[in-house]
């Protein structure tokens, strides 16, 4: 397969394991921080900590949208779920995510018709098949996936479809990582860049890590040479005391990023004075909501919902999980209370998620060092 | 237009992951150009196809682009 099989190699990723191994200082301890959940998921699916020398530890960060939802908006997404005459949409991980009083599959269980899309023009098409009725789309990510529910929204708006409305949750990625670097109990040495983030704001948005914080980034693709490769582009700044922005991802991510893409968010979206994040509370200017040009298209505002906080529960170690303070097998409910098929926290929910990606593929690995 | 879209029961579960969820884009050829409707009927390597918006790319016919929640966003570099 095009541009998979080249970078699954697995003599190229000894020979990349062998590189890493020839630049780390024995003496010193890494710590370098993968910010996309599509890289945790890679890095546990491909065994890749395991090509890694023991002092080059991997620490999974923010970067699974659905792992930092609050509690408090998924019971406002079920509010809105459950008024008559809805049809509420949204992604298929979304569906299992817990709320306060369940998730969006024990509402749909209750009678609220919750339809799981793959894209939000999936949504908009039943929008126009059933005139009748106000279809909700959830739209979460990061700007990734932002660009397709603006393109839909503006779709929408062209075509007068008026019974189409979209509860945004869209975060940013960048306030996240500079909440993540003032908080005095990480102590990371650089950072994997979000590869398909990138595509959208280029790499130019992370300039910020080696200039305020000493610290390099290099954007990653996802197969396992790509995110191996990464990780000795790090080293190599550490080794060589250079602090720079690189792009391992050059086959797709322009430095500049997708200038018609920043065009059309910028059109659609506005950023949230605020917004709540999963184990990491609020942070400012870190999600979006539509502009005013779109208000009339916004679920919020059309129906309202109670918009209740909600705090996690006591037993979730989300949080830590999410900093990298904790491994996610350190968290007491990890395995036991909390699994993929009941989970208590998000991380769990997501395949993206580490605890979940660590559920599915990591703890093999540690069997097997146990035997 | 023949379309086919992808079942989105396959698409996400918690072993094989959510593409969406996981900001992960796929690889996928421009098979035919939809200009009128912005859209294009694309095809990843295992033959899946799938209509994308392509309204920020600019595609051509064969074109590689990385699709993600079937919005391309980008063009793969191809080298010569």
């Amino acid at each position: 397969m095009r541009f998979v099989d080249e970078f699954r190699d697995a003599e190229l990723g000894r020979v990349v394991a062998g590189e890493i191994l020839a630049t780390v200082d024995p003496s010193r301890h890494y710590k370098v921080m993968e910010v996309c959940g599509g890289h945790t998921h890679a890095i546990y699916k491909y065994a890749i900590d395991d090509l890694l020398p023991e002092n080059v530890e991997l620490v999974h960060g923010p970067g699974c949208p659905v792992c930092v939802i609050p509690m408090g908006r998924v019971d406002d997404g079920i509010a809105l779920a459950q008024q008559e005459g809805v049809i509420f949409t949204c992604f298929g991980d979304m569906l299992r995510v817990p709320g306060s009083n369940g998730s969006f599959l024990d509402a749909k269980a209750e009678g609220a018709d919750i339809r799981m899309v793959y894209s939000p023009l999936d949504a908009l098409r039943l929008a126009k098949t059933n005139p009748d009725r106000q279809v909700i789309f959830f739209a979460i990510g990061f700007e990734t996936t932002a660009p397709s529910t603006a393109l839909t929204l503006m779709r929408a708006k062209a075509e007068g479809i008026e019974n189409f409305t979209v509860m945004c949750n869209h975060v940013t990625i960048v306030p996240p990582l500079r909440a993540l670097l003032d908080s005095p109990d990480l102590r990371l040495d650089g950072f994997i860049g979000p590869g398909h983030v990138c595509t959208v704001v280029g790499a130019r948005p992370f300039e910020f890590i080696p200039a305020d914080y000493d610290k390099p980034l290099v954007v990653s693709g996802f197969e396992p040479l790509d995110v191996l490769q990464s990780v000795q582009m790090i080293l190599l700044q550490l080794a060589e005391d250079r602090r720079e922005v690189e792009n391992q991802y050059t086959r797709v991510v322009p430095y500049e990023g997708n200038l018609k893409a920043l065009e059309v968010l910028s059109e659609v979206f506005e950023l949230r004075p605020h917004f709540e994040w999963r184990g990491l509370g609020f942070i400012s200017q870190s999600a979006l909501k539509l502009s005013e040009a779109y208000a009339d298209l916004d679920a919020e505002e059309r129906f309202g919902v109670p918009g209740v906080r909600v705090a996690d529960p006591k037993a979730c170690q989300c949080g830590e999980v999410l900093k990298g303070v904790i491994k996610p097998w350190e968290c007491k409910v990890f395995g036991t209370a909390c699994t993929p098929e009941r989970p208590i926290g998000t991380c769990m929910v997501s395949p993206e998620g580490a605890c979940a990606a660590y559920y599915n593929y990591g703890r093999l690995s540690q069997e097997r060092e146990a035997v | 237009m023949t379309v086919s879209t992808p079942d989105p029961a396959l698409e996400c579960d918690h072993t094989t992951g959510c593409i969406t969820c996981g900001d992960e884009a796929v690889a996928m050829t421009v098979l035919k150009l939809d200009p009128e409707r912005g859209l294009a009927l694309c095809a990843d390597d295992e033959g899946r196809r799938e209509t994308v918006e392509i309204a920020l790319v600019d595609a051509t016919e064969g074109d590689l682009l990385m699709v993600h929640a079937a919005t391309a966003i980008a063009q793969v570099e191809v080298a010569a």
